[in-house]
């Protein structure tokens, strides 16, 4: 018979393991030094509420920790400017939030702390983000930064005008076509959609989620070059140029800024949009705000009637380009040790939870733990039901491929908007547009080498 | 009585002389390096150097974060062959010709109306400057919002419906026409103020004898303002005309807020377009030779204008 006796001797050696164990250092949680002082930037966004509580969650890590984090925030607008000031004169923070681009064009650059120990590492501690925003964070099979949540793109459409119309709410850009010439009432300046190809994410996200629910991309999975010129790219010319021919869209959509579809939508001058869950936000903080009961009654009518439905799919399915943003290290930082616990901070589903729930849905969770652990908040109604499967659908800059520094160039570029839009104002034809759009794309490649 | 020096004498006096009048203009010369010095290193260090930088970077294909290679005129020759590139090339001079025809025209109208103005001349010259001290981010969604489409939000469609002039709103900045229209007026109206004062303090400067003259002689007043008038600001205007061209045609705000540079391209140009590229695109070398082939174009410009205004003056 086996004795199930403990020996001393494996007491002992059990002993000296778990001690041993215990000694070492926590891998999720790097050491900090009393005193460390971090320099952290972070995107400004219209919901002042979630940018308070990022800078709050890193105070907690500060007051925890006995170091100070000095939070400096940089918007939509001047994002790029800043990084690329700072890259150029050495003054980058020790941690950055970082959009969907960056991390391939940092690392490019040689900026960013290398983090694949430090992600194997905090794994077990904040879980695993889908497989299309990981993509967005790497380069090779390094890891460059840490996602923390994707700003999604959501079809905005105002479901009382489609029960009057009985027009059925869209889940297809055909079907958003046919509905927005259906609900068209231009002699009452109602339009059926607002979609502008400017120079905003309003514009090139939307293009992207076009073309890759088509199935085309400029570039193949593994991140080279890719020629446009196929029969699915001319569908999404078409559609694309299709919404200013037929007039479902008010004529001087195309030189809407960001806020424009923002604007139209709320004033209920189109029935449907692409935008960020900040339409919700901008319909529930102005509910808080009202006068009177009328002004009451109106904004909870408002707020009722607005629906965030999931991005349209096209032929190929659902993909949604949105805004990923995650945390890099740079190399300047003094101490990357003690970035590395802020960011195993904030990334705790605790901590992302606690800023989530001041985001009115603009913050949807992608490491595994965080969706989880937020999935009360985002069962508050349909809306935020769509809004929280947003790193479902995503889809990087550069699909199907890693999002690289070329790719990221195609975007910021403009081409992809500029090619509908020479069709629209400069009368161009459809292939001629995407010709001229795929020679800028191969030229992009060919000078940064995939 | 002269006395008469003998030589042996005279010469070492003279030596002694010539010396000590070179060691003063030596000390002068030093003195006056010395008070130079100062300007000489802020025109070496904040003009020779960033030039020089701007065109040593046009010859590199310097993407931010990596460092610069020289490539020599590439970039030149790229934008050479560029279409967005000439689109930009053929906006900016729309735009600035526009924007400053405008301003000559209407500064001049403005300083004449002033200079004739009696009773509250110093509140109209005022009110007529507010364009000029307003923030241009303000003027720039002022006018956004003015050319708006949609009636209740755009001044001009809701006036005109109002009206009954319109029965359908106009999409001022749906065309590329249009859009350029609109970021014209923009930058005009930001800009005659600083005209009109110009060519009031001008009109200040012509002696009202030659008006009385030619009025005793019979001209009209539309002969007084070709003959007298018009001659009399010529270096004002030749010079206003001039820094206001400078600036014009590197303006950014205006568009940038505007239209960003659409629709399409239309209103894009060589300033936005130079952001577009060096930050967007984080090609440096390619954004900074965007503005740069503007350059020859100014110097060449402030040359001509400045040997005339001498050879005049002379």
């Amino acid at each position: 018979m086996h004795d199930s006796r403990i020996s001393r001797r494996s007491l002992l050696a059990g002993a000296a393991g778990a001690s041993a164990l215990l000694t070492l250092p926590r891998p999720a949680a790097p050491a900090v030094k009393k005193g460390t002082s971090l320099k952290l930037w972070i995107l400004k966004t219209y919901v002042e509420p979630t940018n308070k509580a990022i800078e709050a969650s890193a105070q907690r890590w500060a007051q925890k920790n006995g170091a100070s984090v000095t939070v400096e925030y940089f918007t939509f607008e001047d994002m790029q400017t800043k990084y690329v000031a700072a890259i150029e004169s050495n003054s980058t923070p020790d941690v950055g939030q970082l959009e969907t681009s960056a991390p391939a064009r940092f690392a490019g650059m040689g900026q960013l702390v290398d983090l694949t120990t430090f992600a194997r590492q905090i794994e077990g501690q904040v879980g695993k983000a889908p497989a299309a925003v990981q993509a967005v964070t790497m380069v090779g099979d390094k890891v460059y930064s840490l996602p923390w949540y994707v700003m999604g793109a959501f079809w905005y459409a105002w479901r009382d005008v489609f029960e009057k119309a009985k027009v059925k709410l869209p889940t297809t850009f055909e079907e958003a076509k046919r509905a927005a010439a259906a609900l068209n009432r231009p002699k009452d300046n109602f339009y059926g959609m607002g979609q502008s190809w400017n120079r905003t994410a309003d514009g090139y996200g939307v293009m992207q989620s076009l073309m890759y629910s088509h199935g085309v991309g400029w570039a193949g999975k593994d991140g080279k070059y890719k020629s446009l010129k196929t029969p699915a790219m001319q569908n999404v010319m078409k559609w694309a140029t299709d919404i200013y021919k037929d007039g479902i869209q008010p004529a001087d959509t195309l030189t809407w800024t960001g806020s424009g579809n923002n604007e139209n939508f709320i004033a209920k001058n189109i029935a449907q949009t692409s935008n960020g869950p900040s339409i919700t936000f901008a319909l529930e903080n102005a509910l808080a705000k009202a006068t009177d009961a009328k002004d009451r009654k109106a904004k909870e009518e408002a707020l009722a009637n607005h629906v965030a439905l999931p991005h349209p799919a096209g032929p190929d399915g659902r993909r949604m380009w949105a805004i990923a943003m995650s945390f890099g290290i740079f190399k300047t930082s003094k101490d990357p040790e003690a970035a590395m616990s802020l960011i195993a901070h904030l990334l705790s589903p605790e901590e992302t939870v606690a800023v989530m729930k001041d985001s009115y849905g603009q913050f949807g969770p992608v490491l595994d733990k965080a969706r989880a652990a937020s999935k009360d908040y985002f069962n508050k109604n349909d809306n935020y039901r769509t809004f929280g499967r947003a790193a479902e659908w995503f889809a990087p800059t550069g699909w199907p491929g890693p999002t690289t520094a070329a790719a990221a160039e195609v975007q910021a570029s403009n081409v992809l908007t500029d090619a509908p839009a020479k069709v629209i104002v400069d009368k161009w034809s459809v292939d001629q547009a995407i010709e001229w759009e795929d020679k800028k794309i191969k030229e992009i490649y060919d000078t940064l080498k995939g | 009585m002269t006395l008469a020096l003998p030589q042996t004498v005279g010469i070492p006096v003279v030596r002694a002389r010539a010396s000590i009048w070179r060691r003063a203009r030596t000390r002068e010369s030093a003195t006056a390096l010395l008070f130079l010095l100062p300007l000489f290193v802020l025109v070496v260090a904040l003009i020779g150097y960033p030039v020089y930088r701007a065109v040593w970077l046009s010859l590199t294909d310097k993407l931010v974060g990596y460092p610069e290679r020289f490539v020599g005129l590439r970039n030149y020759a790229y934008l050479a062959q560029d279409d967005t590139f000439h689109a930009v090339i053929r906006n900016s001079l729309v735009f600035t010709v526009g924007s400053v025809g405008l301003k000559i025209v209407t500064g001049v109208l403005m300083a004449l109306v002033l200079q004739n103005v009696i009773r509250g001349r110093n509140f109209f010259r005022g009110l007529f400057l507010l364009p000029w001290i307003t923030s241009t981010v303000i003027i720039a969604l002022t006018w956004r919002w003015m050319f708006d489409a949609f009636p209740g939000r755009g001044f001009f469609n809701s006036v005109l419906l109002d009206a009954g002039l319109l029965r359908r709103p106009i999409a001022f900045m749906a065309t590329p026409e249009g859009a350029m229209m609109a970021v014209i007026v923009a930058n005009w109206w930001r800009g005659f103020p600083f005209f009109g004062v110009s060519f009031l303090a001008g009109l200040a400067s012509i002696p009202r004898e030659l008006y009385e003259a030619a009025s005793v002689d019979g001209a009209s007043a539309w002969r007084r303002f070709w003959h007298i008038t018009l001659p009399g600001l010529k270096h004002v205007m030749i010079v206003t005309t001039l820094l206001s061209f400078i600036l014009t045609i590197n303006d950014f705000n205006i568009v940038y807020v505007m239209t960003r540079g659409g629709p399409g391209t239309a209103t894009q140009i060589f300033a936005t377009y130079s952001y577009q590229v060096a930050f967007g695109q984080l090609r440096w070398g390619r954004g900074v030779t965007i503005c740069l082939f503007v350059v020859p174009i100014l110097v060449l410009g402030i040359v001509m204008i400045s040997r005339y205004l001498l050879r005049d003056r002379k």
